[in-house]
């Protein structure tokens, strides 16, 4: 036996031990359930797994991967706070100094940057993953609404955070934005008014976008991947193809007689893993389940780990208020939106994205196909799955056009060639 | 909850008026007083922003037939022989500060073009740049007014 596993089980047999850990490293079957059941971390997991749930080829592992790459973020943000002071005088200075004085402060900023363009991505990623398997369908249809929240929240997470380096990028990106939002109908200009706290860009603006990055948004979005996770197991885990032998059929609460008194366990779904399930689709979550996910929180921190050390987040010249660089481009994630904004700011800025959001909050509801769920891209889906990919294939033209193909002035350029160089007509 | 068998049903009971008056209402309106407070604060009173209303100079500082692009306050002063204007810089699409080009002005954020008169040739800008008031102070400056807009033909006249 390894010394490290005899030295942790000597440690879990002290009277010490036993009374933070009660369960030391599992050695049956009954210790492997009473371990996810007795710790606060692993209770949030279910002791036993349906295999199917464990397939990378099903899930791809988008929705663990989103939230190692949230938790890099907070701790990250947090480490960079002891540094940040959210004022116009001072915050590019201290850029300068996490940079090239703090050490290792380039390496945790950059971490922080490309987590946060991970996450836009991934979030991305794993909207598709869910549509394409079907798995927004009853009962998880509230669950997909809470994703498109997150969405929103990671979003505005990813928008606040890109002023706080207050250069040129933060600067005309953010004005460029909250002009957007200054053309919804009717609040439009009162809520631009609130969110910069006064018409320009400036030390208000500043300090409400920094309160907001560093503690109303990451609350929030703390508070409903909570609830994304609890929903999970409340709707019985991942979504999985119906198995012969399954209790497809729902028991629903109100179902059940009223005049008697029930046990906990008695009241519980009946779409849980375990309910009418065939014991050898389920296998324990330690280790299987717990293994995966800390091989795969390896991997997410190599990888971030990779681009933070190879390749640096931009910091621009300090923010100008006279000069816009030539094109202001707002974040990749929001260049197809630029781009439909280059046509009409109320129908590009307001308009489609206000309906998309609306479609996909209603989609589970408006959807009430029951087949196809848990496996990708079933035959039954093809309607859906088309128009899914429709729009997913405009928005991403329309993000590769604006990242790519809009040069100075907003004209077309080719990749390939590079732009003439702008002279400053005043 | 016995109540008497005289008490006619349909009643509203003494505590279930009290139920939804103090308890419902009040809460409700707890609730709403507070959220409107907590915007109403968010709402600021004071803004520490450069002034609306600046002096520009002396007039003669403006040759004739110049455009000039006054950085802190973000507009041009434009003069035309005895005439002066005062045109603002500020994009009416999305906020970014137009350039100065040959003829009339460029948004480099999203290509909107303007004529010398501030009105859109093209792009997407909803509406021209915005003129503002120009007078003269009594020590002869400019006195520029970004409060009062003016139409594009709307001249001080020296």
């Amino acid at each position: 036996m390894p010394l490290p596993k005899r030295i942790w089980q000597w440690f879990t047999r002290t009277r010490v031990g036993r009374s933070i850990f009660r369960i030391g490293l599992p050695e049956s079957n009954l210790e492997r359930s009473q371990v996810m059941v007795s710790s606060f971390l692993l209770h949030v997991q279910p002791a036993k797994v349906n295999r199917h749930s464990l397939r990378a080829s099903y899930s791809l592992g988008l929705g663990l991967i989103l939230l190692y790459l949230f938790l890099i973020l907070i701790v990250t943000g947090v480490l960079l706070m002891f540094y940040y002071v959210p004022s116009t005088e001072k915050a590019y200075d201290i850029m300068k100094d996490l940079q090239y004085v703090v050490s290792a402060g380039l390496v945790i900023r950059n971490m922080h940057r490309w987590a946060a363009h991970l996450m836009v991505l991934f979030v991305l990623l794993h909207m598709c993953r869910v549509f394409y398997t079907g798995a927004y369908k009853r009962p998880r249809e509230f669950n997909w609404v809470i994703g498109v929240g997150l969405f929103l929240l990671t979003l505005g997470l990813s928008f606040t955070g890109y002023l706080l380096p207050w250069d040129q990028l933060a600067f005309w990106a953010i004005t460029v934005g909250t002009n957007i939002a200054g053309y919804a109908p009717v609040i439009g200009p009162k809520l631009k008014y609130l969110l910069l706290g006064g018409n320009v860009v400036g030390q208000e603006a500043l300090t409400r976008f920094y309160a907001l990055h560093v503690i109303v948004l990451p609350t929030a979005a703390l508070f409903m991947v909570a609830i994304h996770l609890w929903r999970v197991r409340k709707d019985g885990g991942l979504s999985r193809p119906d198995e012969p032998g399954d209790i497809v059929q729902q028991i629903e609460l109100k179902q059940l007689p009223t005049n008697k008194t029930y046990g906990l366990m008695e009241l519980a779904r009946g779409t849980t893993p375990q309910v009418g399930k065939n014991p050898e689709d389920e296998v324990f979550a330690w280790p299987h389940l717990v293994f995966r996910e800390l091989l795969l929180f390896l991997l997410v921190m190599a990888v971030v780990l990779f681009l933070a050390i190879f390749w640096n987040a931009p910091l621009e010249e300090l923010a100008n208020p006279i000069h816009p660089p030539n094109p202001a481009k707002a974040p990749w994630y929001f260049l197809g939106l630029q781009e439909l904004v280059s046509y009409s700011a109320f129908w590009g800025g307001v308009v489609v994205p206000g309906l998309l959001v609306t479609a996909l909050m209603l989609l589970p509801y408006m959807d009430r196909q029951r087949k196809g769920v848990g496996r990708w891209f079933a035959r039954e889906r093809a309607v859906a799955n088309t128009i899914f990919s429709v729009c997913l294939v405009i928005a991403i033209a329309l993000t590769v056009i604006g990242t790519l193909f809009r040069g100075p002035n907003w004209g077309w350029v080719v990749p390939w060639k590079q732009p003439p160089a702008i002279t400053e007509g005043h | 909850m016995n109540h008497s068998p005289s008490e006619n049903k349909s009643e509203v009971s003494r505590r279930s008026f009290f139920q939804l008056t103090l308890g419902w209402l009040a809460s409700t309106f707890a609730v709403a007083a507070s959220a409107a407070g907590a915007v109403r604060f968010l709402v600021p009173n004071v803004l520490y922003e450069p002034s609306l209303r600046f002096k520009a100079g002396k007039p003669d500082d403006y040759p004739d037939g110049s455009v000039t692009f006054m950085e802190a306050e973000r507009v041009f002063l434009v003069r035309q022989g005895n005439t002066f204007r005062c045109l603002s810089a500020i994009c009416t699409h999305l906020g970014c500060t137009v350039n100065r080009a040959d003829h009339g002005y460029h948004c480099p954020c999203h290509g909107s073009v303007f004529d010398d008169q501030g009105a859109v040739k093209s792009g997407p800008a909803p509406r021209g740049l915005e003129w503002f008031q120009v007078t003269l102070s009594k020590d002869n400056r400019l006195l520029v007014d970004k409060n009062q807009r003016v139409a594009a033909d709307k001249y001080l006249i020296l």
